[in-house]
């Protein structure tokens, strides 16, 4: 879907976002997460495939540290994001997921008016100053996530009354409106219909000029669609990292080549 | 499988039921009986108490009432002419029951009535509590001595017995309290209008009385006493259990500890409710000293037990917000408290809500921790003045004086009994439709 000349200048061009290294996840006695090494690049989409239960959206979590929520699940080794530990004992998981926005699988808007949905974020943050301030972020927010045009008359109606397409755009919208450098995305369209999955995508390839976006993707299509480079993950650990194009025509491990292929999964 | 190896078995048709279709049918519509029959006993159940309740408890809101004037003799009430205040208490309910003699001769004289009793044994009739009435009038209106005032009396359990028909001619033959010839009378009395049943506001906003006047006794002041309970209940178990229910659900880590206390909590709830009236009894009144019959004490005592109730239910509302507006919250950076404050908790709200009232109203219902602390018998005579007088003197409670009057001899009381349970009803039934209602108002999809 999108040229892939492009995606190999783009790749040339940024640097690392990201960084993972020796990352363990253990959910109690299970050891989820074996051993991830990954660079993950700054303004670029990066997806993560894998069968189902081979820890690719644990590992998102990891990265805003979303499975401390989580009481049994416990994490070892080093993630740094612009060279800072994330782990560190002086970071707060809350300022780290003001930076490190999220979407999640299935679109959970608040039981609140759009505007509150997206205002909402902003507001504990307290990144406006006055009710103009905040009205122009809920714009910008509306407008990135592409939804401006369909919600602008209705901005305080509930955003729960939207179809379920238009709520994960209002997520997404909601997730940059804190203006955060990466966005992490669980499976964003596995609820969605085709048509809305389209929209989606395109908006993912828009939101890469600005932020760092990491998608769990189930659907290899999609991978190929809106990535420039894919991680395969398979039974708790990254078998193969690379460019998409790549990864889907020359994959160097025969898992990966499997998995692609159909045979495994 | 024997259909595709034996294609064409004649009996396979869809317009023959076979023998286990039919078995099936049968069983399904054996159980819709079973179900309609439970239905329909539980439903001649709620009538028949609802028509018991009613039939023998309407008739503690009327009350048989004698209309007549009575001349406030100076030279009774108040010798001396001073109108000194001092000197007019000194006369005694005794100093009032010529007057009332002389008030029912008069009646008899204006009405034309024909009868042979004496004026003494007229009197009789009135409730025990009429001199006093009279007095209590003197005293707040001390200007009226030598004016001729109407009042309107109570008549005395029997007469009043006699117009329910609870008491007949034939039934008062060994009692002592009343006389044919004095249902005469009273006869005589309903002919020249003097005599009325009518509804009684006393009951409802009253005091309770002694042994020898059922007919004055009320459960307002009881009601009163339940309130001030309530209060207390909602101030403290509310914040409380919700705290508690908040910090287990959102915040405890989930080990043995928390594991122990989640078990115990459940057991607490099912606790008889006569345990924590004597937990209240020791700790409360005999250990801290806090003064006994008090509805102050009551309120912790019922706190105690409506706390597992409360805990519960708001764990369950808790629990029944979807996880993924939590993920929501903390997604876009909110600390777990605001995820829990701003989000969580105005979802289980509704929830919260219905809990309490629920918890509330078993409160209000419950009579036996009541006894051990004392909130039971003939307590409180006046309303309380004060909110702190309210909380700390000593009070009864509706279902304590609903048993109360339950226990006493008099068939008088008994009705009050029932008429008692009516408005614990009215209560009861109005705090789960609040409860019903704001869950509906407030119920919210996501």
């Amino acid at each position: 879907m999108y040229d892939t000349e492009k995606l190999g200048t783009d790749v040339n061009q940024t640097n690392t976002k990201i960084s993972a290294r020796n990352v363990q996840v253990y959910y109690g006695d299970t050891h989820a997460i074996k051993d991830v090494n990954v660079d993950i690049d700054a303004k670029s989409v990066t997806a993560f495939i894998g069968p189902s239960g081979c820890g690719k959206s644990t590992f998102l979590r990891c990265i805003n540290r979303m499975n401390d929520t989580i009481d049994v699940c416990r994490v070892k080794g080093d993630i740094t994001i612009d060279g800072e530990d994330i782990y560190d004992k002086r970071v707060d998981p809350v300022q780290l997921r003001a930076k490190v926005g999220m979407v999640f699988q299935k679109p959970n808007p608040f039981p609140k008016s759009i505007y509150d949905n997206i205002a909402y974020g902003p507001r504990i943050h307290g990144l406006a100053k006055n009710k103009a301030d905040l009205d122009e972020i809920v714009e910008k927010s509306l407008r990135r996530g592409a939804i401006w045009n369909e919600v602008k008359d209705r901005l305080h109606a509930p955003g729960t009354g939207l179809s379920g397409g238009q709520q994960q755009r209002l997520c997404i919208a909601r997730a940059v409106a804190t203006e955060p450098e990466v966005l992490l995305m669980d499976e964003p369209c596995s609820a969605l219909d085709p048509i809305a999955t389209a929209q989606v995508e395109e908006l993912i390839d828009e939101l890469r000029d600005q932020f760092s976006v990491v998608i769990v993707t189930h659907s290899m299509q999609q991978a190929a669609r809106v990535s420039q480079k894919t991680a395969f993950f398979h039974l708790g650990n990254l078998v193969e990292y690379g460019d998409t194009s790549q990864i889907f025509t020359t994959p160097k491990d025969e898992r990966t080549e499997s998995y692609i292929t159909g045979r495994i999964g | 499988m024997t259909d595709a190896s034996q294609p064409t078995v004649p009996n396979s048709s869809l317009h023959i039921l076979d023998a286990r279709t039919k078995r099936r049918n049968a069983a399904e519509s054996r159980f819709k009986l079973y179900g309609m029959i439970a239905i329909g006993i539980g439903l001649l159940m709620l009538v028949t108490l609802l028509t018991t309740i009613l039939s023998k408890g309407t008739g503690a809101f009327t009350q048989t009432f004698v209309t007549m004037e009575v001349e406030l003799l100076e030279s009774k009430l108040d010798k001396t002419g001073e109108r000194d205040l001092e000197k007019i208490k000194k006369v005694t309910t005794f100093g009032y029951a010529p007057l009332i003699k002389t008030a029912f001769e008069q009646t008899v004289e204006t009405h034309g009535i024909d009868t042979d009793l004496k004026s003494k044994t007229m009197a009789k009739i009135l409730s025990k509590s009429a001199a006093s009435q009279l007095r209590d009038y003197v005293i707040s209106n001390p200007d009226q001595i030598g004016q001729t005032i109407e009042f309107r009396f109570l008549a005395n359990s029997r007469v009043d017995g006699y117009m329910k028909g609870r008491v007949t001619r034939d039934s008062i033959a060994n009692d002592k309290n009343i006389t044919a010839a004095q249902l005469d009378f009273v006869d005589q009395l309903i002919e020249v209008g003097a005599l009325k049943k009518t509804f009684n506001i006393d009951f409802i906003i009253g005091a309770d009385a002694s042994d020898q006047r059922p007919e004055a006794a009320g459960i307002g002041v009881a009601m009163m006493g339940s309130l001030f309970m309530m209060l207390v209940v909602l101030a403290l178990a509310l914040p409380i259990g919700v705290a508690a229910s908040i910090y287990l659900e959102e915040f405890a880590p989930k080990n043995w500890i928390t594991d122990i206390i989640e078990v115990n909590i459940s057991n607490l709830a099912a606790v008889p409710s006569i345990v924590f009236g004597i937990l209240g009894l020791a700790v409360f009144i005999n250990y801290m000293h806090l003064p006994q019959s008090a509805p102050l004490v009551g309120g912790l005592v019922l706190t105690l037990m409506t706390l597992p109730t409360i805990i519960i239910s708001t764990r369950a509302a808790l629990k029944a917000v979807p996880p993924s507006i939590r993920d929501a919250a903390l997604g876009v950076g909110a600390s777990k408290m605001q995820a829990v404050f701003h989000h969580v908790l105005p979802l289980a709200a509704p929830g919260i809500l219905t809990g309490t009232i629920i918890g509330l109203a078993q409160a209000l219902g419950e009579t036996a921790p009541l006894l051990l602390i004392g909130m039971i018998g003939f307590i409180a005579s006046n309303m309380p003045g004060t909110v702190g007088e309210g909380l700390l003197s000593p009070n009864s409670a509706m279902p304590a004086q609903i048993y109360e009057w339950a226990k006493r001899a008099d068939p008088a009381f008994y009705e009050r009994a029932w008429g008692g349970i009516i408005i614990l009803l009215i209560f009861l039934i109005s705090m789960n439709t609040l409860a019903v209602l704001l869950r509906r108002r407030f119920e919210r999809r996501w």
